[in-house]
This record gives structure tokens, sequence and C-alpha cells, in this order.
């Protein structure tokens, strides 16, 4: 059934994408092997990269054929024993779920993130936005990941959820370690000595899971006794098929809300200021006419692809692009790749803010298109609005540091400059 | 050729309003196709509509 590829490029090694080589990577891919199989190693089975556009839209639309529910990251362990981390929430998160659960559960909750719930909360969003960036107003530098791109979307979704904010903190920490388990500089639970490999990365997710789940406990036993106006008092209170949900089922939804809604909008917004310090014309055309925003918006969701991938599991022989797809195989969609395709893009490596059509697939498609879509959108408006209006000088004062992952296109740190405000 | 929106799905993204604004209303956050049957002329945009919309909601059947 699969056959050794001419290409050798593997993308588990997560430290491509730390070193910001993953484009040439995938260009590659999907000019000489656009339907790939990886086999694997010792400990993890292998599976098929995805690079088109047109075959990542043909897996996400057909969730019947390719499921959720084993896990949707490129690493399956060839030992069922083995422990993963975020396992054991397949088939019980969202984004671990397949149809027909999958969408009766998910409206539970949409209501709250349609584009009319959205668009309430934009004042609110511009509130803490200015907030945030009073904190660095006199300053003049700052690390615009921790000071400024992270602060806004934890604010948010922490607030949604009803987290006080001292706990805020605590939630950036333990996303980093669950999401961003394979860099070093998260696996403060790992002696220095043995960070980097396999095994820190592992101990550092399952200790991220272990204290989330800790916290979120607590948090619910608190709403069960006094409900709140909070997303978990909903969860509370929410009926799934005639009974309440479960606990397991509330801590992984919570588990979800957190990550997902901090993590990737964290690095659309550093992404996306990246992108235009790099590309300065654009930029400066931006910054003259600033209604050119929600489409430089889409730009940089293009350019940026905060989420790296996500993968399914065939559950039928299938194919893909004339390549047999067997049963039970891992097939894993590249969104900074199908981005960037020539045959859905033009001049896919230009970054241009007025690009149209720009139906870029970042936030996903289909089924489990990302929920948080119309927030993401709205925090990256109205962060660049305030931002520019306030530091319509801000410039990069260094390089950015890449997080070490597949699956998330993060940056760790991005310091910049500014003319401070008096 | 008939137009249908799956409400159970639909999440009033309004992709398919900008594709083809003579099918498509988007009224509290959920599409309403406009005709019916729609006439085959709008064709190209229901089928742009159909490809654009996140949730995979709209379907297109003969007669």
């Amino acid at each position: 059934m699969t056959q050794l590829s001419p290409v050798d490029i593997d993308l588990s090694d997560d430290s491509i994408f730390e070193r910001g080589e993953a484009h040439a990577a995938f260009a590659t891919l999907r000019r000489e092997a656009p339907v790939h199989w990886n086999p694997g190693g010792e400990r993890m089975k292998g599976w098929w990269d995805i690079t088109r556009f047109e075959d990542v839209l043909f897996v996400s639309r057909h969730p019947e054929i390719f499921s959720s529910e084993r896990g949707i990251t490129m690493f399956e362990p060839r030992d069922p024993n083995e422990v993963n981390p975020a396992g054991a929430g397949n088939g019980i998160m969202l984004i671990t779920m397949d149809p027909p659960k999958h969408v009766k559960l998910r409206r539970l909750v949409n209501k709250g993130f349609t584009p009319r719930a959205v668009n309430a909360m934009e004042g609110h969003i511009r509130q803490i936005t200015n907030q945030v960036l009073d904190d660095i107003a006199k300053k003049g530098s700052c690390d615009f990941v921790l000071d400024v791109a992270c602060q806004l979307p934890l604010a948010v979704i922490c607030g949604m959820m009803g987290l006080q904010k001292k706990d805020w903190p605590l939630m950036f920490e333990l996303t980093n370690k669950v999401l961003g388990s394979g860099d070093p500089e998260y696996q403060t639970d790992v002696p220095e000595d043995q960070r980097g490999t396999p095994d820190a990365a592992r101990i550092t997710g399952q200790m991220g899971v272990m204290q989330m789940f800790g916290f979120m406990s607590q948090q619910l036993e608190d709403r069960k006794a006094n409900r709140r106006d909070d997303l978990i008092s909903l969860l509370v209170d929410s009926e799934f098929e005639g009974d309440k949900l479960s606990d397991t089922d509330i801590l992984w939804f919570c588990f979800l809300l957190i990550l997902a809604g901090n993590e990737t909008t964290r690095n659309g917004i550093s992404g996306g200021l990246l992108a235009l310090c790099e590309h300065p014309e654009e930029r400066a055309r931006l910054q003259a006419d600033m209604s050119l925003l929600p489409s430089a918006v889409e730009e940089m969701l293009r350019w940026a692809s905060p989420v790296t991938h996500m993968a399914r599991v065939a559950l039928e022989d299938t194919e893909i692009r004339g390549q047999k797809i067997a049963k039970g195989e891992r097939v894993v969609m590249w969104y900074p790749s199908v981005n960037r395709d020539d045959a859905a893009f033009q001049e896919p490596n230009r970054f241009d803010i007025t690009r149209s059509p720009n139906d870029h697939l970042a936030f996903g498609i289909g089924e489990h298109f990302c929920l948080g879509a119309g927030f993401a959108r709205l925090e990256l408006r109205v962060m660049f609005e305030e931002l520019f209006r306030r530091f319509p000088d801000i410039r990069l004062d260094g390089p950015p540091e890449r997080l070490r992952s597949s699956f998330i296109g993060g940056i760790k740190h991005l310091p910049v400059a500014f003319t401070p405000e008096r | 050729m008939k137009v249908t929106v799956n409400q159970d799905a639909c999440e009033g993204h309004a992709k398919c309003q900008a594709a083809a604004p003579e099918v498509f209303e988007v009224r509290d956050d959920l599409s309403t196709v406009l005709r019916d049957p729609v006439p085959e002329s709008l064709r190209p945009q229901v089928e742009r509509a159909v490809r654009l919309c996140p949730r995979q909601a709209i379907t297109i059947s003969e007669g």
C-alpha cells in the first residue's frame, strides 16, 4: 500500500519550524510529493503529509471518511498503551469529535461565537486592548509577544470563562506547556540537562494537561456552587441529548477553550506584526489607509497560518490525488502550505494586504471550522487599529524567536521598539 | 436548481451573502435562501458560495 517517497522531508522534526525553514520544505512537497508518506519512527506511526489546497479541502469536507476521533495531531504512538497526554480527550472534545455528535455539541456553545455575538464584544475588546497598550506606553521597547500579543486573547477567553485575573498568567504558562511541550523554554518541570528530548516533551505536555485539569476542576466546583454569567456556568447547566454534561466533558471543553482561545490569536497578532514589519511598503499602505485593515487581517492570517497542522484518520480505504490511503492511516493537513499553494493563490509568496480573493484556510473549513474565528478576526483588527494609532513607528528591535513545534506556528519572543507616549 | 442551507450547521459567517447576494441573506446569524427555484444564471455565484461556506452548510439539488 505505502511506498517510499523520493522526497526525504521529515516534518516531525520540529526544529524545521523553529528555524523558519518550513516553507521551503512545503514548496518541495507540493511540487514533488503532494501526498507524501512519512514512515514515522520507532515510537510513532507513519502518516501522509497533505500539502495542496484542493486536497486539504477534500479531506476537510469529508469528515465521514476522515475522522478526528483518534486525535488531531500527527503523532500516534505505535504502542496503544503509551501515555499520550491529550489523547484521553479524543472523542470528548469538540475538536476530536465526529459528526453527527459534533454538530449537536457545537450548537450548545456556538451562539456565543456568531458574528453578532462577536460584534457585541468590540467595545470590550477595544478597552482591554488599550489597557494592554497602557502598560507598555511609557517603555519605548518591549517583548511584543509577552507584553502585548498574548495579553489580549488571554484576557478575552479568560474573561468569557469567568477566570479571575490573578489566574491568567497560570493559564498562559499551562497553555505553553501543553502546546509548546517540545520547546525547551517551556520544559521547566524537567532538569535543564534533559530538556529538548522527546521524553522532556512528553513530561511537559503531561504536566500541562494535569495542572490545567487540576485548576479547571476547582473552577467547576466553584460554578456548581455559584452560577455566574460565564461559559463554565453555561456548560454546567447545558444538556446534551437529555442529559447534563459530565464533569469530564466540561473539563475537556474548558481545556480546549483555554488553549484554542489564547495561543492561536496570540500568534496571529505576533505573526501579523512581523509580516508587516518585514514588508514595509505594504505596512505603509495600510497605515496610510486603515480601512484596508480587514483585508490586511486576512492576509496576515494567510501568511502566519497560526495553526500548522490538523490530522485525520481514514475510516475506510480511500484515495487522495490518486494515491491510495488505507483504512486506519493518518493524514496530516499542512495549513501554511495550502495557504501558499500557487494553484489557489496568485503569487502566493507575495504579502499583499489587498489580496482578493483570499480564501485562505487558516481557520480550516467545514465541520471543524474554527469556532473562534470571529473573535480572532476582531481581536486582530482592534489590536492593529489601536497599536498603529498609539505607536505608529513600532518596529522590530531584534530577531523573532520561534516556537519549536510542528503544530503551532508560534513566536515566543518579538523584541520591538517605539516612541513612548508622554 | 434548488438551494438549501443546513440550519444546524450555519453560523452566520455570511460568506454566501458576499458571494451571491441575490440568493442568500443572513439575518440573525442564519442564512436564508431568497429564491426557489434559483435561476440557472446564478449557478457560478452559488457554487462559489458552496465552496466558501466555512461550515459546508449549502447544498444544490436539481429540479
